[in-house]
């Protein structure tokens, strides 16, 4: 008896396993970064950047149902150490916000406190995917005999989906979205 | 607590902990402000998984090792799989029970929360709030391109007077006439003086377009929030029909109406949309909520089962251990094997039972060392009783209740000269030489019981005479005394001897008096008659004279034959003590023979002396005495047969190691032997067969025997040493064992053998005794 229910719990489990573990299908990614790149200007280290989205379908699916769905820019620079770990400089984050107003039939879009209305998606993710001199940190504070890099990251921010959502999430690849890369700062020249 | 166990706890406690963190999982969902838990559930049901599948291989251990155990027959493996049965059961229905209902429950209640009419009502309250802005916003349309068109036709041109005229009936907030990059040309009400918003140039390029473009505007949480009922409004912009000829883009004018929309329609639309946009998102997710809830409760089962079983095969083996303690000894208790057995350390009554069970055996074993230490006490006082029962020269014999005999020793045997050791089991009775024996002696035992006689209250004492088949007869001393259980024991003893000797001191006693009272009137006797015959014999004549002189001769004689009779008898009973000195018997044997000078000439007599005999300690006059009693026994042994011989030996008797035994003195001769009748009695006093003999001789001898310490002993010889052929003579031997101290060379002593020889006194009476 003992035996046989420890079977039936073993199969049990690998059920759920592939259940919960049905992922990684190979596709074209949805994100694709399309400009990358750290300017000094004004006293300051700016970067722009531009991404192309496209957006899977259960992600559009949720937000033409009104549920919101963020974006997020992540931006970090560090200084290369050889003796230790490598010192991080400094830290900046975007967060975008996109919602579908169903009554009004229009898209919202929030960076920060500021809200925008657009009357389609494309618009919308148009604003959201791109980036012009966004500060990264003053020059006095980059030593220029020092080396540094930028760890760049776009993504979709499953962590400020409704709760319920989250669950299950983890799995499933539509929702893992986004593209991350490193950028090599030149020094001055 | 052994290893084993101490591992099952520790994976008991992880798959417990693995339980616990499922359960706060589920917990958490009752209580909003979580977050940690949903973003960890991946992780967390992995890490179930992983425990899950621990205590699978650990049960699969578990019941593998059981199955071996079992499969070998070892001992106890039943009864723990039955206990590991019963609890797993015990654990699992309650959980299969609850995952069940759970089950259903949680399934129903998802279903329950989407139900087609309420997301119907909910897109219909959508649809509803999109028509009335929809219908608000046709309505604000119209009214401005109307308005638009007779701005157009008035003569006074745009004028504000007539920009204020038309905001009043149009009711809207602002009236603003725009120029067409969209500057405000003109201006009517508002209620801040700052200068209204210019239209977007979406807004304006669609109304250059169509003529007529609205929106609506802060219709959003965040204006509603900050109270101003103008916060949500919709923006109307509507060209100016031109009837000019010239026209041109850049020349167009637009007419833009603000109007309002009512808070309370703001408001209501808004709650729609959220609560619209709540549902769209919650039936979204409504899947992955419900593998999450069925998920989490599978889990929550696998980890409970897995658990209960993994407890049940502890808790059995727990249970079972001190039970397989206890069966396992009883085991070896009945195989015999009483070592000490191992105790159960706990608390509780099973520890204690084998405690008690330890505590038992040792008192069995304790119990069983006595018992065996007893039997070999009984033993070794058996074999003890047994051996002085064999070396007893008495006779013994144990009848049981039925009078059979039960016990012989080997002096019984002995005594009686009958294998009654063979006859075990049999009455006494029942052995025709012993019935008459048998019947005084069962007569006897019945007095004892009947009838007692004084001083013999235990046992009885008597002696009998047994007639044995060749003439001789026994006497025995017979003991008789009952034992336990109705069984009879008799001791007896051969007195034979000792009523010998008994007679002989009798005999020697009735001898003294006879003597003394037969020897005075003898003198007298002789003395009368003597004189009769000096007086009467002149007086006398003729055959008077000759009938005197016959008769008193008679007398004479006859007087004398009583005296020397009576000499004897004198000499028998009244032998002086010995005096004991140190003596070489070979010059005393020598002294002895020389009186047989005549013997010795004829052949008749030799000597056979051995050289260098020990001296011995004895009396040399009795010790003569002895010597010619015997040989001249022997020579009246031999006296009818011309080849007639006797031979007087010494020797010593050495031992095996060479040392001293005895001193022999041995008289042979080739006479017709003893007659076994007379052969045991031969040394008592008047047994004779001589018509002559008095049956002193070997009497005096024995008796001198006794006083020395010696050893006396008369036998047949035999042809050819067989014992049964024909008697060839006899043999009587005497072993002296009391030796005189100092060196025992015969020439030290100052005993000149010739001088012994004529000094010795003639023994008088050494004719006198035979015994043939």
């Amino acid at each position: 008896m003992v035996r046989r229910l420890a079977l039936q719990g073993l199969g049990l489990v690998l059920v759920l396993g592939m259940l919960f573990g049905s992922s990684a299908q190979a596709q074209v990614q949805p994100i694709e970064l399309a400009q990358l790149q750290a300017i000094r200007r004004d006293g300051a280290l700016t970067l722009e950047f531009a991404v192309r989205i496209a957006l899977p379908k259960a992600v559009e699916d949720a937000l033409q149902h009104g549920v919101p769905v963020y974006f997020v820019a992540e931006a970090e620079l560090l200084r290369s150490r050889w003796y230790w770990r490598d010192e991080r400089v400094a830290r900046v984050a975007r967060h975008w916000r996109i919602a579908y107003q169903p009554l009004t039939s229009t898209w919202r879009v929030g960076l920060g406190g500021l809200n925008q209305t657009y009357p389609s998606l494309a618009d919308a993710l148009a604003v959201v995917s791109r980036s012009a001199g966004w500060k990264i940190a003053d020059l006095p504070q980059l030593d220029p005999d020092s080396r540094y890099y930028l760890e760049f990251s776009y993504r979709l921010d499953t962590t400020q989906l409704p709760s319920p959502m989250q669950i299950g999430l983890g799995g499933q690849a539509d929702w893992a979205i986004g593209v991350e890369r490193v950028l090599r700062i030149d020094r001055e020249p | 607590m052994s290893k084993s166990a101490r591992w099952a706890w520790i994976v008991s406690l992880v798959a417990a902990t693995g339980a616990a963190l499922v359960l706060a999982f589920v917990l958490s969902f009752s209580t909003a402000g979580g977050g940690f838990y949903e973003r960890h559930f991946v992780w967390l049901f992995w890490i179930n998984v992983a425990v899950a599948a621990l205590l699978l291989l650990v049960i699969g251990l578990a019941a593998l090792r059981l199955a071996v155990r079992m499969r070998r027959g070892k001992f106890g493996s039943r009864l723990l799989i039955k206990l590991a049965g019963i609890f797993a059961v015990v654990g699992l229905l309650p959980g299969l029970v609850i995952y069940t209902v759970s089950y259903q429950f949680v399934s129903r209640s998802i279903e329950a929360w989407f139900d087609v009419k309420v997301a119907g009502a909910l897109d219909a309250g959508l649809a509803l709030g999109k028509t009335t802005l929809d219908a608000l916003v046709a309505d604000v349309n119209a009214k401005t391109r109307i308005a638009a068109e007779r701005l157009a036709d008035s003569r006074d041109g745009p004028a504000p007077l007539t920009l204020e005229r038309l905001r009043e009936q149009l009711g809207a907030r602002d009236v603003t006439l725009i120029g067409a990059n969209g500057q405000v040309l003109a201006m009517a009400g508002g209620i801040s003086a700052t200068p209204p918003e210019r239209p977007g140039p979406l807004l304006l390029r669609q109304a250059r377009l169509t003529g007529v473009a609205s929106q609506v505007e802060g219709l959003d949480e965040e204006a509603i929030a900050t109270g101003d009922t103008m916060a949500t409004r919709v923006r109307a912009l509507a060209r100016l029909p031109n009837s000019d000829l010239h026209l041109s883009p850049a020349d167009d004018r637009f007419l833009m109406v603000v109007q309002p929309v009512p808070r309370v329609v703001a408001v209501n639309a808004l709650a729609v949309q959220a609560a619209y946009s709540e549902y769209q998102q919650r039936a979204l997710a409504r899947d992955s909520l419900g593998r999450m809830y069925i998920g989490t409760l599978t889990l929550a089962l696998i980890l409970s089962v897995f658990g209960s079983v993994l407890l049940a095969i502890v808790l059995g083996n727990q249970l079972a251990r001190p039970l397989l303690l206890l069966a396992d000894g009883v085991r070896q208790v009945a195989a015999g094997d009483l070592k000490p057995k191992p105790v159960f350390a706990s608390t509780d009554e099973l520890g204690g039972l084998t405690r008690s069970f330890a505590e038992m055996t040792a008192q069995l074993a304790d119990a069983k060392l006595q018992v065996e230490r007893g039997v070999a006490q009984l033993e070794g006082a058996r074999t003890r009783l047994q051996t002085i029962l064999d070396t007893l020269t008495a006779g013994v014999i144990v009848f049981d209740r039925e009078g059979r005999i039960d016990t012989v020793n080997p002096g019984a045997t002995r005594i009686l000269r009958l294998p009654l050791a063979a006859w075990r089991g049999r009455t006494l009775s029942e052995l025709p030489e012993l019935e008459a024996f048998a019947a005084s002696v069962d007569q006897r035992y019945e007095l004892l019981a009947t009838s007692p006689e004084a001083g013999e209250r235990d046992h009885w004492q008597d002696a009998f005479e047994l007639g044995r088949g060749d003439g001789n007869t026994l006497t025995l001393l017979v003991r008789g005394a009952p034992l336990p259980g109705e069984q009879r024991l008799m001791v007896f003893d051969d007195i034979t001897e000792v009523v010998s000797a008994q007679r002989s001191a009798a005999w020697a006693e009735v001898a003294r008096r006879l003597a003394h009272e037969i020897k005075n009137p003898l003198t007298p006797i002789q003395l009368s008659a003597e004189r009769l015959q000096f007086k009467l014999e002149n007086k006398l004549e003729g055959s008077d004279q000759a009938l005197l002189l016959r008769s008193v001769a008679t007398i004479v004689n006859q007087v004398h034959a009583m005296q020397r009779l009576v000499n004897e008898f004198r000499d028998y009973a009244r032998l002086p003590a010995a005096q004991m000195k140190p003596l070489d018997l070979n010059a005393l044997a020598a002294e002895v023979l020389a009186l047989y000078g005549q013997a010795h000439d004829r052949g008749q007599l030799d000597a056979r002396l051995a050289p260098a005999l020990p001296r011995i300690m004895g009396d040399a006059t009795q010790l003569r005495q002895v010597i010619h009693n015997l040989v001249q026994n022997a020579l009246d042994a031999v006296a009818d047969r011309p080849d007639g011989h006797v031979e007087l030996g010494t020797s010593a008797a050495r031992g095996e190691h060479g040392e001293l035994r005895a001193v022999r003195l041995t008289v042979l001769d080739n006479g017709p032997g003893f007659p076994d009748k007379v052969l045991k009695r031969a040394f008592e006093p008047y047994v004779t067969t001589k018509a002559k003999g008095t049956g002193l001789g070997l009497a005096v001898v024995k008796k001198i025997a006794d006083e020395h310490g010696a050893r006396l002993r008369a036998a047949n010889v035999h042809e050819g040493e067989q014992p049964d052929a024909p008697v060839t003579g006899a043999r009587v031997s005497l072993s002296f064992s009391t030796f005189a101290p100092g060196p025992a060379a015969p020439n030290a002593e100052e005993h000149p053998e010739p001088q012994d020889l004529h000094a010795g006194p003639a023994p008088a009476t050494g004719d006198a005794t035979q015994v043939h």
